[in-house]
């Protein structure tokens, strides 16, 4: 229980501290070396809290759950354990975040996409039907960029993988490194399907085999199955890794995005906790009336 | 002479693995049976961990009970019945996705993933994307958890066997879809050992005196998934019953989320 606490303690901390966004950093090759895993890859296991990486456009439309203060959730948190070291905290002050391109953040909607997520977000409050009520209300699984980064990361390392799990809706990505190929074009996944390859010290992620059903963020409510997504993680000290994230959706987008952000080590002691969502959500019953129970 | 000429050829027709001694099991770096991998049952305990006939959409099994029925007290038996008779719209699984619980989650008909490391043993499941973190750093259960779908578990090495205690597990889970069912005392002691390079032999033992008589014990062999790149996908069973339950419905006039 003393650890809980102490979570909700940290966390409420760093919620508080808002990080101003700075310039992509220049790219000389960091001096430091990390530690190795036994396959010889920089080791980066251990618990980790992103930031950063909000798809925070410029001229954004409204986000129609804005009404619902600053959690921008209609609905409390229960756990909150997105908790950082007292160095990575410093560090973050000095580090990349949000969309590195376009360098004025305007993204490079297509007008036809542009026009139809307005139309979306128009719907939304109240919910015309089941798919306008928010993703994460839904449980929906949060693709790489609609999680909810109060929550902290794991990351575990194998010969031949390399495990990225999420405490927020209990993801578990394991990405493949042993030079397999992506499953076929007519899976698709929620969290698509994530290759890894190293190049050096940088573990490069691609994951295709989207399906359409996740969001990129309150104002960008979906994307399309094109998507596809090119991760860089890379080690520069104890504290820190550096997150880049390239989005290539040709059907929104008539260029790609760049995304920085960070993975900041997190409080020692800490643990990745259950988070039920659907579990214990009463959003749909309270928004249709029912339950999926009878008795309800 | 001609009989034994025809034994010879048999003999020889035997698979090299049939004829030596026991393959050697995987280890890792530090001596540990090496768990890592996907696994999934072959058996019917989903439906009703006891012997149970077939019906539409399930399968007959034999029962995985080592004494053959689960020695529920009175009360708790008439409990079972009821939960029986209106499993199709009660049993959390089935109803509502919710994640299955300990033991249900191991015998879910889907595979699940052993991620293994020195001081952690994850078990990534593919129904619903459920998962659970072993500890098996020496640390206890943490005084003051609530309880959890899937409990808290902490695990230890006797020998080549990983035992994993399991607590704070939630009363409201199912062990089946045929209603068996625990309360919030359950306590489960579950043992994985692996007997082959591709065989784990599964082994739980329930322990709750609210609902049963004695403590009682489960076993089953886990078999390993060997297709070329096989790995964990999603049955995003919580996104399918929305759809089905409000994909048509309206919502309630002047209704916020």
């Amino acid at each position: 229980m003393k650890r809980t606490l102490l979570h909700i303690a940290v966390a409420t901390i760093l919620a508080a501290a808002t990080l101003p966004p700075v310039q992509a950093q220049d790219q000389t090759p960091p001096k430091w070396s990390p530690p190795r895993t036994a396959d010889g890859h920089p080791d980066m296991q251990g618990m980790w809290a992103r930031r950063g990486t909000q798809m925070a456009e410029a001229n954004a439309p409204k986000s129609p759950l804005s009404e619902f203060g600053t959690t921008g959730q209609p609905y409390p948190t229960v756990f909150n354990t997105g908790v950082s070291t007292p160095q990575a905290a410093a560090a973050l002050a000095n580090r990349p975040s949000g969309i590195i391109e376009p360098g004025n953040r305007v993204l490079p909607w297509r007008p036809e996409a542009d026009a139809a997520r307005r139309e979306f977000l128009s719907h939304m409050i109240p919910p015309a039907s089941l798919k306008y009520v928010e993703a994460s209300a839904r449980c929906v699984p949060p693709g790489l960029l609609g999680g909810d980064d109060r929550h902290p990361y794991q990351i575990i390392q194998r010969p031949g993988s390399f495990v990225l799990m999420y405490e927020y809706n209990h993801v578990t990505r394991v990405i493949h490194t042993d030079g397999r190929p992506h499953l076929g074009p007519n899976i698709r996944l929620y969290m698509g399907d994530s290759i890894g390859r190293w190049e050096g010290d940088t573990l490069v992620v691609d994951t295709t085999n989207f399906n359409d059903k996740t969001s990129f963020s309150q104002t960008i409510p979906f994307h399309s199955e094109v998507l596809h997504t090119v991760e860089r993680f890379t080690m520069v000290d104890p504290n820190i890794i550096d997150y880049q994230l390239t989005i290539e959706d040709p059907k929104l987008f008539t260029a790609p995005i760049r995304i920085a952000g960070t993975f900041a080590a997190a409080a020692k002691g800490s643990e990745l906790m259950e988070f039920a969502c659907a579990e214990g959500s009463q959003t749909l019953p309270n928004i249709f009336g029912f339950g999926l129970f009878p008795e309800q | 002479m001609a009989l034994g000429f025809v034994l010879g050829t048999f003999l020889l027709a035997i698979p090299v693995w049939a004829q030596g001694p026991a393959r050697a099991i995987p280890r890792t770096p530090d001596g540990k049976p090496d768990l890592n991998g996907v696994w999934q049952v072959l058996n019917a305990a989903a439906w009703d961990l006891e012997d149970h006939n077939a019906s539409l959409r399930m399968p007959a099994g034999q029962s995985v009970v080592e004494s053959g029925e689960i020695p529920y007290r009175p009360a708790a038996l008439a409990k079972k019945k009821e939960n029986f008779q209106r499993r199709e719209a009660s049993d959390p699984v089935e109803a509502a996705c919710y994640m299955p619980g300990v033991p249900r989650a191991t015998y879910m008909p889907f595979p699940f993933e052993i991620i293994q490391n020195p001081k952690l043993i994850t078990m990534s499941y593919e129904f619903g994307h459920a998962r659970r973190s072993i500890f098996t750093d020496g640390t206890p259960h943490p005084d003051g958890f609530p309880d959890f779908w899937m409990g808290d578990s902490r695990g230890r090495w006797e020998g080549d066997t990983l035992v994993v205690d399991v607590t704070n597990l939630d009363e409201r889970t199912w062990l089946d879809h045929a209603g068996n069912h625990h309360s919030d005392a359950l306590h489960v002691l579950e043992r994985y050992t692996l007997t082959d390079p591709d065989h784990i032999l599964y082994e739980a033992t329930l322990e709750d005196p609210k609902v049963f008589t004695r403590p009682w014990k489960i076993s089953m062999p886990l078999y390993r998934r060997l297709e070329k790149n096989v790995k964990i996908l999603e049955y995003e069973c919580v996104q399918y019953i929305q759809e089905q339950k409000y994909g048509n419905a309206k919502p309630v006039v002047g209704a916020k989320p």
